[in-house]
């Protein structure tokens, strides 16, 4: 049962390609081949193109798959495939990237940056939750400065403006 | 020679206080992301990318090369010393490697391999100054058609050769050419794929999108199925070998040279075949063959230089053609696009001063690693004991910070965090990250390159072959593309005239180690 | 059956409290559970037996003509859980822990898994310090 769910799944991805190969194809169509045009190759061939290959490959994957076929999980050092996804590592991991996301311009990197890899550590399962706050504020404040002073990159500052 | 005079300008340029610092911190950096599992070189440059932007580039591929060759070195520190050691990505030194180490004898096996690197890697580099002169000459004399040729070759070689599935190949090289497409049309400043959305209107900045497939997908794909492990590092002191060791070590490390470079200079290459090839030829060779399996130095010596060698021999086709093969290469490609060098042959044209620092600090950067790796190596293995959260909410961390200093725009990280989902989905369903990356950085150039030939031709299709490399290369794109055409169809002629046998043989069946048939075109896997 | 579980890692204070509850559970004729997890989150952790370790431990809990079973959890959670699992999974009638001295800012920084166990156990908690 397992085996026929995650079949299906991966159409999921054949979808996906279709979906992008529909998206390409209608926004070259919409491109104006006009005054502008230098040479017969304009700028809709090679979008259409590759919305071409996109959607022959989803059809051809598709059909793979549900004869069977199945794309090979990348297996690497750290990774062990015999379990099956923990989705909630990858949930809460994608929570504190939102985070940071929605936090950065309103309440500057240093907050935000420690948000994120605070929420990270956590989600990863460390639960030494003031040591990982230390160097989560460490992190944040490290690189805050350093990206300042180093590349003359000046990382928001949020709230802090002022302290910093 | 002229070779020379530009490689000792190289060494000049390379051998600044500044470069040497930078090549300083690359190898540093290099080893310990080798000795960490789960973080490799290529995650590494591509965190980097943002934060090199402002620099000299020069200096940042010289930071880089001590990355990559660092990477190696410090993947054997940990596969000789950690007691249990897996899947550590120097699999075939392990086998002889860690045996040593357990029969007290780590010392020696740190050494033979690093010596070994340093040695394989000063020839493969060496080897690298010999080719590139021969690439600068054909670059000079290529046209529109050439370029797209090779831009296509290049496309079709990463998709269609490496990986284990081809159509898996071909829809990751999809994605990436829509990706690249994402932007204003250089030719006619129409805007493609924008949606309406002005921060988009720029294109996908390929930093953003090396760090999300390479760094952000590869942390989250990790977390999704974190090995959990509790291994021990065997206790070793200064890395040393006696006498005999030498005696035993320096012909395996030619041989060893000898295997890698070759496979690593081509596209079908990689460094999983030399290194087995080097260990079944020493042992083959061995005069102490009671030692094999339970722990002989020439089973170090040879695979760790075959290693190396598969690292420099990479080079070439990266710097000659554009051509990645590893997924370092590839970041490092995204590094050259990302200052606005042009990959690909006329690189070499149009910046040779680049080239030759960067071939020059590699020379530097084995000589530093060797210098650093062989005392320190005790110290490295200690690395092992962070623990994995650190580490991956470091990447993620990293990551993001990046991808916000490459335009201070939070959009970007919306951008990370959907392509690093897609990242995340191509680990998960086996399509291959190289094709995507490629389709990237190559697909904008190759569509320039290809309206300009049918430009000159005034819109007839022959213009695409009026060259005679064209030809040539066009000829061997379809050698590679036909080839497991032809291998199937024998192997239904064989299958029609021997019933009985069980059939062709199964693409299953090459990605086990001992079932290597010795044909020259490696299509699987 | 009386059921004696012990938290154990390896160094003098660790075995100081094998010592302890092998002695503990002779005088109850118990049975002894040993726990010797880790969380698995960096390649080396030098607190979980290896192979060698296990069979030596193994050797002389034989020895000491107690019935024993050694668990050797890596799942990613504290040594604290582990042992309070183990000491409701066995319903355990005493746990034997080791005690390190810690700061009170280290045990703010780095945690205290004695205290924790100590005050979490449901049944009563011998803590051992090194001799």
């Amino acid at each position: 049962m397992m085996d026929a769910l995650r079949g299906r799944s991966e159409l999921g991805v054949a979808a996906l390609l279709g979906v992008v190969g529909v998206l390409v194809a209608v926004d070259a169509s919409g491109l104006d081949a006009g005054t502008a045009q230098v040479g017969p190759v304009g700028p809709k061939v090679v979008p259409l193109l590759v919305a071409g290959m996109l959607l022959v490959c989803a059809v051809l994957l598709a059909v793979d798959v549900l004869r069977g076929g199945q794309g090979e999980l990348e297996a690497g050092e750290d990774v062990d495939l015999d379990q099956s996804s923990d989705w909630r590592t990858v949930l809460l991991l994608v929570a504190a990237f939102v985070a940071n996301i929605a936090l950065i311009d309103r309440v500057g990197w240093v907050i935000s940056g420690t948000v994120l890899f605070w929420g990270s550590v956590y989600a990863l399962g460390s639960r030494h939750y003031v040591r990982d706050a230390v160097v989560a504020v460490v992190l944040s404040v490290a690189t805050f400065y350093g990206f300042y002073v180093g590349l003359g990159i000046a990382l928001p500052a949020g709230i802090l403006q002022g302290v910093l | 020679m002229n070779a020379l005079n530009s490689l000792m300008d190289g060494f000049a340029t390379a051998a600044t206080p500044m470069n040497l610092l930078y090549a300083t911190i690359g190898v540093v950096l290099g080893t310990a992301v080798g000795v960490l599992p789960g973080i490799g070189p290529a995650m590494t440059v591509a965190l980097l990318l943002p934060v090199t932007y402002s620099m000299e580039p020069t200096s940042a591929f010289i930071m880089f090369a001590g990355i990559y060759y660092g990477g190696m070195y410090g993947g054997s520190t940990t596969s000789i010393l950690l007691n249990t050691p897996g899947e550590s990505s120097s699999v075939v030194t392990a086998i002889e490697g860690n045996l040593m180490a357990r029969a007290g004898r780590a010392s020696q096996a740190l050494a033979t391999a690093a010596i070994g690197s340093f040695v394989a890697g000063t020839i493969g580099t060496a080897l690298v100054v010999m080719f590139m002169p021969l690439v600068a000459r054909f670059a000079v004399s290529m046209g529109a058609p050439d370029y797209f040729a090779v831009m296509l070759l290049a496309l079709l070689t990463v998709t269609a050769v490496l990986g284990a599935s081809r159509l898996r190949g071909f829809a990751s090289l999809g994605l990436g050419l829509a990706i690249g497409l994402v932007g204003i049309d250089s030719v006619t400043g129409q805007r493609r794929l924008t949606f309406g959305q002005a921060p988009l209107a720029d294109g996908l900045d390929i930093v953003v999108v090396a760090v999300a497939i390479f760094a952000v997908g590869e942390a989250l794909w990790v977390a999704a199925h974190l090995r959990r492990k509790a291994a021990r590092t065997i206790p070793v002191g200064q890395p040393w070998m006696g006498r005999q060791d030498w005696g035993r070590s320096w012909k395996p490390w030619l041989r060893g040279t000898a295997y890698g470079f070759p496979f690593g200079a081509l596209p079908a290459g990689g460094a999983e075949i030399p290194t087995f090839l080097s260990y079944v030829t020493e042992k083959r060779l061995t005069r102490h063959p009671e030692e094999f399996g339970k722990g002989a130095i020439e089973g170090v010596a040879g695979p760790e230089a075959a290693n190396n060698a598969s690292a420099a021999g990479t080079l070439v086709p990266m710097l000659a053609l554009g051509l990645p093969t590893t997924a370092t290469a590839a970041v490092m490609l995204a590094a050259f696009t990302q200052f606005g060098i042009q990959p690909g042959p006329l690189l070499f044209d149009k910046e040779p001063k680049l080239v030759w620092a960067l071939i020059a600090s590699l020379f530097i950067g084995n000589a530093l690693l060797l210098v650093l790796n062989l005392p320190l190596a005790p110290a490295w293995a200690k690395l092992l004991q962070i623990p994995r959260p650190y580490l991956y909410a470091g990447i993620l961390f990293f990551a993001s910070l990046g991808a916000y200093a490459v335009n201070l725009q939070a959009f970007d990280l919306v951008l990370l965090l959907v392509l690093g989902a897609l990242g995340f989905m191509m680990r998960r369903y086996g399509l291959p990250v190289l094709p995507l990356v490629l389709g990237v950085i190559l697909g904008p150039r190759a569509e320039l390159q290809l309206r300009r030939v049918f430009q000159l031709s005034g819109g007839d299709v022959s213009g695409l072959w009026s060259e005679p490399l064209a030809v040539v290369i066009y000829v061997v794109i379809a050698v590679v593309l036909l080839w497991p055409v032809v291998r199937w169809l024998r192997g239904l002629r064989r299958q029609a005239e021997a019933p009985d046998v069980v059939g062709a043989p199964h693409p299953e069946d090459t990605s086990e180690v001992g079932h290597l048939t010795g044909t020259g075109g490696r299509d699987e896997q | 059956m009386t059921v004696v579980v012990l938290g154990y890692a390896p160094g003098p204070i660790g075995e100081a409290a094998l010592d302890r509850a092998v002695a503990e559970a002779r005088l109850r004729e118990a049975r002894l559970v040993v726990v010797n997890s880790s969380r698995g989150d960096a390649a080396v952790d030098n607190r979980y037996l290896q192979e060698d370790e296990v069979s030596e431990l193994g050797g002389r809990l034989d020895a000491s003509g107690l019935r024993w079973s050694l668990h050797q959890p890596v799942r990613g959670r504290d040594a604290a859980d582990e042992v309070l699992q183990a000491a409701e999974d066995a319903r355990a009638d005493l746990v034997v822990i080791g005690l390190r001295h810690r700061s009170p800012v280290g045990k703010l920084l780095l945690g205290s898994t004695a205290q924790r166990v100590l005050l979490d156990a449901r049944c009563p908690v011998l803590a051992v310090k090194a001799r």
